[in-house]
């Protein structure tokens, strides 16, 4: 970043356990609103609505510098190698632990979209938990991964690095769903 | 939103409440993960690992899809007039509840950096408010929001409607800084 910009960004502190809790709450609120205002600027934008969903895009990215600021605060943004040991512990939490716990539950009360939702999820974390340990190891070595297209899939959320599949494995969405990063 | 992909996200269900409980706690986790992810990406590109943050930006974006059908199951997709109301309620907590509380115990903690990041989400905030408050008007009668344009601080989010200030009066950067939607 711009150094003009970083030195107005509030710094990492040693936070007294209170205020800690109360920024990871924040952090958790305003990373919700940037997500839920991106789904209704889609929605707004079918409802004939094109300012309107600018709007909802322009204020959740305004959440998301919050979001930043608050994590940053909290000692949440390190270096790469960090980083990326954090993005696989979250991603093995959600994998071992969260997602096969959901799905139980909303197996067992009947829930079908609820069981949906959470195994289109579980199955792309997967992928994410491979990608990011390969990342890890190039970058302890002082490399960047090889340069090659991410694809997305957006109805599920299939991640694959290389050439998107003419179906998606998980949701059966086709190859036009795909975003290439 | 793709077409062909309209009809096929996990659809609204009457949840069990503990499955209610769950989909929401994946919810803010995986809003939480694509916030983390977008701010690792700036670093890599900082240390200059430019695949890596290629790879941390699509995967946020899965979480984000993930984080859309949760959101879906749950029942929180609705029309926009139902999703600036709820915006609008979600900006008035922060405002009237949680900032105002959170800044408290910062100050009393003498946590400065958490005053700096509690203050410059709650300033935001109230821009935001005022701006949902005045296009939710608007679409209960129809009319869309203004075609200007919409301008974000990226170190405060700071939020108006119309030409950037020479400098952030919340926190000083430059107006040429904004980011433009």
């Amino acid at each position: 970043m711009d150094e003009a910009l970083e030195k107005r960004l509030p710094k990492t502190e040693e936070l007294n356990p209170m205020t800690k809790e109360s920024l990871a709450a924040a952090f958790a609120g305003e990373s919700q609103a940037a997500e839920k205002y991106l789904v209704w600027a889609d929605q707004a934008e079918d409802e004939g609505y094109p300012n309107v969903a600018k709007l909802f895009r322009a204020i959740s990215f305004a959440e998301t510098r919050h979001a930043r600021n608050h994590l940053r605060v909290m000692g949440g943004i390190n270096s790469t190698a960090e980083n990326l040991l954090a993005a696989f512990g979250g991603e093995s939490f959600e994998v071992d632990e969260m997602y096969p716990a959901y799905h139980e539950i909303a197996k067992l009360q009947g829930n079908h979209q609820a069981v949906r939702s959470v195994n289109y999820a579980l199955k792309s974390e997967v992928d994410h938990k491979g990608m990011y340990t390969d990342a890890r190891e190039a970058v302890l070595t002082g490399k960047d991964i090889e340069q090659q297209p991410v694809n997305v899939c957006l109805a599920c959320g299939h991640t694959i690095i290389g050439d998107a599949p003419d179906k998606c494995p998980y949701c059966g969405a086709g190859k036009e769903l795909y975003r290439t990063f | 939103m793709a077409e062909p992909f309209k009809n096929t996200p996990p659809a609204p269900e009457d949840n069990g409440e503990m499955t209610a409980a769950n989909i929401a706690a994946a919810l803010a986790g995986e809003s939480q993960a694509s916030q983390k992810y977008l701010a690792f990406a700036d670093v890599a590109d900082d240390e200059g690992y430019p695949n890596v943050a290629r790879l941390f930006r699509a995967v946020a974006y899965a979480e984000s899809m993930h984080a859309r059908n949760h959101l879906s199951v749950l029942g929180q997709i609705g029309t926009t007039e139902e999703n600036l109301k709820a915006a609008w309620g979600g900006e008035t907590f922060e405002i009237d509840e949680m900032y105002p509380a959170y800044g408290a115990v910062a100050k009393l903690q003498e946590n400065k950096s958490a005053q700096t990041s509690v203050r410059y989400a709650l300033t935001a905030e109230k821009d935001h408010q005022g701006i949902y408050d005045s296009t939710l008007k608007g679409v209960e009668g129809k009319k869309d929001f203004g075609a200007e344009p919409v301008r974000v601080c990226p170190i405060c989010g700071h939020t108006v409607v119309g030409d950037a200030p020479d400098e952030c009066p919340v926190c000083g950067t430059a107006g040429s800084y904004f980011k433009e939607f």
